[in-house]
């Protein structure tokens, strides 16, 4: 079957430029709210999922979800789990930390209220070994082992109160000075990190919440999993640092996920019924050429196909359009809470290429959904009657 | 009375045509006979609303009857299917109108070729075609240029290219000097009378304009549904 010439479908979008544009404006705007939501998942998600490392292994209690579950006892339990065959020593120092973890709430420096900030205690320098390149101090120095000091992730010394070098931070009644600035390329960024038997004691907590330890190269570790989840001596859930984030993403991503769906859904309604419109005012000011074109001898089909393609070339340029207006916030930072621990934690936009190609194919659907019915009204003029319209 | 070949290109039988117009049935043909032999440069005359125009979208297959049969070279169009009929149309009938109905966003030449699409033709046979058509009408020279920068005759003169262009096997003109000052109507007519009588087409004319009348070989007259031979003219 003959197809009307495409060059008709684009000269024609090009003569009825403003409105054409306008319903690919509101396309591109629908797509541009679900890539920046789906940024934003990205962003959280890679941050905590791409950036746990495999060669890490994190050993929490068993059917703990998240260290905020998990109790380790310490010392007895701890030992026994830092003189275990996988982990890595390193001049007699086994690469194993027993950390505490708690989420306490600060205030913000914006002075809209408080949000809770991860408080690790970690072993120093033992903790920052295990994390090796990611983990880096830019202002200040590491706190001192037992010291009452802490360092903090970059980002909170601007969302947080008494988080710059110098200032103090109280933990139930014990005064921590701030000593240094961290970053992390992963998901302690934004957390706080100090001794943990001085932040176990300011914080009454006789207990660790997980131990964290280098593992060696090729360690089976779904094995060590199945093994040390029956362990007689020491019952643990082991898992790597990979997986363990990613665990973490569940929450917030599907929540992020679901709003994407939702936004994208009312907004997209609104941007199909703006297709529906221009291409409706289309048809009608082109029936006449309608009825030339049937005239002539094109069947209905193509005469479908042909405003089909004209909506979906609107969709086209609201995506180009759409994408060109999320692209901007990739890597704007934004901090939120992760609804797995309920703490504030800080991450970037990420639009990768995926979203964008999301972002262009929503926009060519809603563009062909808005075009559907005027392109169906037109293949059933009757081309007398079309080339009566003047 | 033969006035084109002798064969027969296509015979129309008991036709009949009802509008609903305002809520009445209003019965433009009744029962109309007309047989077009090929060759045959015909015009049809009559009042406004006598159902001229009717006619030609009949014998084109843009319209349907409500009764009768419509035979055009042994097929009978009136029981194809609209997509059937749209590529009978393609390959058999090339329409001019009154209002010239180019498309405004394509070249003479891109608008010439729309009907070639419809065809087996490569790309530079299609072009081959088209630029043809164009020299017979008298507008190679003009084939880029799109309707808006085309005199009204020119415009014309484009769309009897377009009509001709697949070389089908009859020519349906509805008031094709309707819109068209006296010497741009001359030049059409003179393009009309040639396609008969230098190509060997058949050319079926809807007019009120007794000049353009004259340069048809056959005059029919429609009044009320009923179809009058007025005998054959100078033309052609």
């Amino acid at each position: 079957m003959r197809l009307v010439p495409l060059r008709y479908t684009v000269r024609s979008l090009v003569v009825r430029w403003s409105p054409s544009l306008f319903s690919a404006l509101g396309i591109g705007l629908t797509v541009a709210v679900l890539g920046g939501v789906l940024a934003l998942r990205e962003g959280f998600r890679s941050l905590l999922a791409e950036t746990g490392s495999d060669d890490v292994v994190v050993y929490l209690r068993p059917g703990a979800q998240s260290e905020g579950e998990s109790i380790v006892r310490h010392p007895q339990d701890t030992n026994v789990l830092k003189a275990r065959p996988e982990v890595v020593v390193e001049g007699n120092v086994p690469l194993a930390a027993a950390e505490s973890y708690l989420g306490l709430k600060l205030p913000r420096t914006d002075g809209s209220g408080t949000t809770i900030v991860t408080v690790r205690g970690v072993e120093i320098p033992v903790s920052m070994r295990i994390q090796g390149p990611k983990w880096r101090l830019v202002e200040g120095k590491e706190p001192r082992p037992g010291s009452d000091e802490v360092v903090v992730g970059r980002p909170l010394t601007t969302r947080i109160v008494g988080c710059k070098v110098g200032e103090t931070l109280t933990f139930n009644v014990t005064p921590f000075k701030v000593v240094g600035v961290f970053v992390h390329d992963g998901a302690y960024a934004s957390e706080i990190w100090g001794d943990v038997d001085r932040i176990c004691a300011a914080l009454e907590r006789p207990f660790r919440q997980r131990l964290v330890a280098k593992v060696k190269e090729g360690t089976d570790v779904a094995a060590l999993e199945k093994q040390l989840e029956s362990d007689k001596q020491v019952p643990v859930k082991a898992q790597t640092e990979r997986a363990y984030f990613r665990a973490q993403t569940t929450a917030l991503g599907n929540v992020l996920q679901f709003l994407a769906g939702i936004l994208t859904t009312l907004m997209g309604a609104a941007a199909v019924l703006g297709a529906v419109n221009t291409m409706l005012a289309a048809v009608g000011a082109r029936t006449r050429e309608v009825g030339i074109l049937m005239s002539i001898g094109y069947r209905r089909f193509p005469v479908f196909f042909c405003f089909l393609v004209e909506a979906a070339a609107i969709g086209l340029v609201g995506g180009v359009l759409g994408a060109v207006l999320v692209l901007p916030f990739n890597g704007l930072q934004t901090s939120t809470t992760n609804w797995n621990t309920f703490t504030e934690i800080a991450f970037a936009f990420r639009v990768t290429p995926t979203i964008l190609a999301t972002s262009v194919v929503v926009a060519v659907v809603l563009g062909l959904l808005g075009g559907a019915v005027p392109a169906w009204r037109a293949s059933r003029l009757v081309p007398t009657a079309a080339l009566r319209r003047l | 009375m033969a006035t084109g070949d002798g064969t027969l290109l296509a015979r129309m039988r008991g036709v009949t045509r009802v509008y609903r117009r305002g809520g009445q049935d209003l019965r433009v043909l009744d029962g109309l006979d007309l047989d077009v032999e090929r060759g045959d440069f015909l015009a049809l005359m009559g009042p406004s609303g006598s159902g001229k125009s009717t006619i030609l979208n009949l014998l084109g297959g843009l319209d349907r009857p409500d009764a009768g049969t419509i035979d055009v070279e042994g097929t009978e169009i009136t029981g194809l299917s609209s997509d059937a009929l749209a590529a009978w149309r393609a390959r058999h009938v090339g329409f001019v109108f009154q209002a010239f109905n180019l498309i405004p966003v394509l070249t003479a030449l891109e608008n010439v070729e729309l009907p070639l699409l419809l065809t087996p033709l490569s790309r530079a046979k299609r072009r081959e075609h088209a630029q043809y058509a164009l020299e017979i009408v008298g507008l190679k020279d003009r084939m880029d240029h799109r309707p808006k920068q085309l005199s009204g005759g020119q415009e014309q003169r484009v769309a009897i290219a377009r009509a001709i262009a697949t070389d089908p096997t009859m020519v349906l003109a509805d008031e094709p000097t309707g819109d068209l000052d006296r010497a741009s109507a001359d030049a059409v007519l003179d393009i009309l009378t040639r396609l008969v009588s230098e190509h060997g087409k058949t050319v079926a004319m809807v007019t009120h304009d007794p000049a353009a009348a004259k340069c048809a070989k056959r005059l029919l007259h429609l009044e009320k549904g009923v179809l009058v031979e007025q005998g054959t003219t100078h033309g052609a």
